[in-house]
């Protein structure tokens, strides 16, 4: 291969057969979708026929790393998982599994150690007959037997899975009880506190029966250019090292916005009824750092340290040592639920993290069945005997462990708010939060129409990481395809990370080429969509924000309208997007124009 | 660079790791690696690639988040040299692993090495577990040269957990293994009411 900085080798597992191959990676490829994210689409655009079922043998899943993985250009440390979604629907469906493709980011050292192992991504796929793990020591691939792991918590696997590696330095990746019992919202875990937590790839990975990958390497492939490649490092250094920002990162991690988005009014709470938590300082980054956290902690090569890790030092709880609150957890298990007892709190994101399961959504629909069980739409009876009351940390921890093992109401919690509004009915749908089957994240929409365009539009369902135009979309498909963390954007711009794809690829790369990368990949999981049926009648909000003005806080009396949002923003944005305002369809020349057609 | 001297006492400089600040990031691995194991391109000598398997310094990472930098301890008593059997080197005067003189890291001469492991094996034996025999080199791995005076973990550590300090220092872990430091930390710092360790 010319191309630098690339193993150029898949590994590709197929847990049905018991085969073990490696797939070439072809130039092309890697030149148009980079790595992450991208590649992942790529591949899943054309192995996943439309309506696949998603917890079917024909589904597939696959861990992608980069082009910056496994070097040490700092913060490049996510792993993106990719694969049909088992949570998310249209509201017509074309097929009896029609859904949205789903990628799921972490951070961590698993990324960079499938360079060091020699490969560039792994894809699982069929089913195992019985529970497996995947051991990867570089040209070494097992599949191996653990089904005595099977039903462990992810705190615990972490511990145990490391006794029996004969080698301190594998990485692990594993999903929880929620995986193994298909809950539509499974997470896999890393390290016991990461987590690729959306869309479901948890209740993939338990579905192929496959508990964990446990990944060695040594290697890692050269770069182009080390004179430029050792000059880039020194430069982003030097920036991260004396940016404010970083500091900040440092100081509170995600956690600093509990208070800050609270007090804008753009926080979800109450069940996106509200916009402000009057208690947002009792869970806040200042009360944790008071009577929680221990210390910062980083991913790979990253200088920010936004992880902070703690113990619960008093209470029922103490003695549980874990990561959080940040941003997402701390609302969603928090301010949304009107928690305000932090060690509560705690114990909550313990749990979900334990479970193996999607802290945004079990928050989102906990938060949904509170608010139905409040307007009496739903009875104690409904519940399980849980009464189940905003604020009530007993009740919540209760819910949770029903969903995890989908006994009773859990069944039908499982899998998430469309579905429950749809069993309740009664007008339920307009405060289930989700957009395409996917409940909406931490960030509400009354004080920032944007943000609902972001959710609106995002190709993996509801999703708050996606931005609520073109340009911003496009660049985190093209951020998520490269390895690199969010966070550290600030500290490279388009152009940083451009020179360091250059310098170790050699790939030259223009501006325009760089970003095209990202709009391609965003069109082209747009098409996965559209291929399995989704259209404009599913780029919508729940009613809840056209119908019910925030009642207090400094968003008081903001509300959507739906004129200014689906008939002025979201037509603007198809337009923005080269995309027909009619049915949300990209056009002809459009996918001609990125080499789609 | 720092000008040194022998330690009269017979201490040596040395790296000091201070574990509450270490988030365990493994940067320290990527820039040891660079620095000793160059590349050279038309005769001129650049940092390589940093892939952190080829470090002398190791971080273990352990559950709840503790991290451990396992670095040469500049033992006082050198158990790998002493276990060292293999002969003297005519031009250097040296067996393949020796103390250097001014800084008092551990140096390696391929040339007389008998590829036995004895040392690897009394690092773990009588101290931290630092050196590592590669089975397919056949060669000891670990040894830290402190980068001829300017150790670059030092230096590029963003969170200041490390610290090349000269002269005699009370070393709480000194010679401990990393599970052994890990697990005194860990009770330290996580421990709720009543010393509750979960
Ligand atoms: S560079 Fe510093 S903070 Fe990072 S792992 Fe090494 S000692 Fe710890
Ligand atoms: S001083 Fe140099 S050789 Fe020793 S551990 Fe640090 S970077 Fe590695």
């Amino acid at each position: 291969m010319k191309i630098k900085g690339y193993n150029g080798i898949i590994l590709d597992v197929n847990l049905t057969t018991g085969k073990i191959s490696k797939i070439a990676l072809s130039e092309e490829y890697i030149v148009n979708f980079l790595g992450g994210r991208g590649l992942g689409a790529k591949f899943l655009y054309d192995e996943v026929k439309a309506g696949t079922d998603p917890l079917g043998e024909e589904n597939i899943l696959m861990f992608m790393a980069g082009p910056l993985s496994g070097y040490p250009v700092p913060s490049a440390s996510r792993l993106t998982v990719i694969t049909k979604s088992p949570h998310t629907s249209p509201v017509n469906k074309k097929y009896k599994h029609s859904s949205t493709l789903s990628y799921s980011s972490v951070g961590g050292f698993f990324a960079p150690e499938i360079k060091f192992a020699g490969y560039d991504g792994i894809i699982i796929r069929g089913k195992s007959p019985f529970p497996v793990y995947l051991y990867i020591k570089n040209d070494k691939v097992e599949i191996r037997d653990a089904r005595k792991f099977w039903g462990m918590g992810t705190n615990e696997f972490d511990k145990r899975i490391k006794e029996e590696l004969d080698d301190k330095k594998f990485q692990v990746i594993y999903i929880g009880p929620a995986g193994e019992n298909l809950v539509e919202y499974a997470s896999i875990l890393h390290t016991a506190s990461r987590a690729a937590g959306r869309g479901g790839v948890g209740a993939v990975m338990g579905s192929k029966k496959l508990k964990a990958i446990a990944i060695r390497g040594t290697n890692l492939p050269p770069v182009d250019d080390i004179v430029k490649y050792n000059k880039l490092l020194e430069k982003y250094r030097k920036i991260f090292k004396n940016s404010n920002r970083t500091l900040n990162w440092r100081l509170n991690g995600t956690a600093g916005a509990l208070v800050s988005s609270s007090r804008r009014g753009s926080q979800a709470v109450k069940n996106y009824r509200e916009g402000t938590f009057k208690d947002i300082d009792k869970i806040g980054a200042e009360a944790a750092r008071k009577q929680y956290w221990v210390k910062n902690y980083a991913c790979y090569t990253c200088m920010l340290s936004c992880k902070k890790s703690g113990v619960i030092k008093d209470g029922p709880y103490a003695g549980i040592s874990h990561d959080g609150p940040e941003y997402e957890t701390g609302t969603m298990l928090g301010a949304n639920l009107l928690v305000s007892d932090l060690a509560g709190l705690l114990k909550e994101i313990f749990d979900a993290d334990d479970y193996g399961v999607d802290a945004i959504a079990i928050g989102n629909t906990i938060g949904f069945l509170m608010e139905a069980y409040e307007k009496k739409l739903i009875d104690i009876k409904f519940l399980d005997g849980i009464d189940l009351k905003w604020g009530d940390v007993d009740a919540i921890l209760k819910m949770m462990k029903k969903i995890i093992n989908r006994e009773g109401v859990g069944m039908y919690a499982s899998r998430g708010v469309k579905f429950l509004s749809e069993k309740i009915g009664q007008g339920s749908s307009d405060f289930a939060i989700h957009v395409k089957g996917h409940e909406l994240a931490a960030w509400n929409v009354h004080v920032n129409p944007w943000t609902g365009i972001s959710y609106a539009t995002s190709n993996r369902g509801a999703c708050h990481l996606n931005g609520g135009n073109p340009k911003s979309q496009d660049r985190g498909a093209l951020l998520d395809s490269l390895g690199i963390c969010r966070f550290a954007f600030f500290g490279y711009k388009n152009d940083g990370l451009r020179e360091f794809v250059n310098a170790i690829t050699g790939i030259d790369y223009t501006s325009e080429d760089f970003r095209k990368v990202g709009e391609r990949i965003y069109n082209l999981e747009k098409m996965f969509n559209v291929r399995e049926g989704f259209d404009i009648k599913d780029d919508v909000l729940p009613e809840r924000f056209f119908k019910e003005p925030l009642s207090y806080g400094p968003g008081k009396g903001k509300v959507l309208t739906k004129e200014k949002f689906y008939g002025k923003m979201l037509h603007k944005y198809y337009l923005d997007r080269g995309w027909d305002p009619k049915t949300s369809i990209p056009t002809k020349s459009k996918l001609k124009e990125l080499g789609l057609v | 660079m720092v000008s040194l001297s022998f330690g009269k006492d017979g201490t040596y400089s040395m790296i000091i790791v201070e574990y509450n600040k270490c988030a365990g990031c493994r940067t320290c691995e990527t820039v040891c690696s660079a620095a000793n194991h160059k590349i050279k391109i038309g005769g001129v000598d650049y940092p390589g690639l940093g892939n952190p398997n080829l470090s002398n310094i190791r971080v273990y990472s352990y559950n709840p988040d503790t991290f451990v930098p396992n670095v040469c301890q500049f033992c006082e008593d050198s158990p790998c040299v002493n276990a060292c059997p293999s002969p003297i080197d005519k031009k250097t005067g040296k067996k393949a692993l020796s103390k250097d003189e001014v800084l008092g890291n551990i140096v390696y001469n391929p040339s007389v090495c008998m590829h036995c492991g004895n040392c690897a094996r009394a690092c773990k034996e009588k101290s931290a577990g630092v050196i590592i025999f590669d089975e397919q080199e056949r060669r000891p791995t670990g040894m830290c040269t402190l980068c001829g005076g300017d150790p670059q973990c030092v230096k590029y550590c963003p969170y200041g957990a490390l610290h090349f300090v000269k002269g005699k220092v009370k070393r709480k872990f000194y010679k401990m293994k990393p599970d052994k430091i890990a697990e005194i930390l860990a009770r330290e710092w996580y421990k709720g009411k009543g010393g509750k360790v979960q």
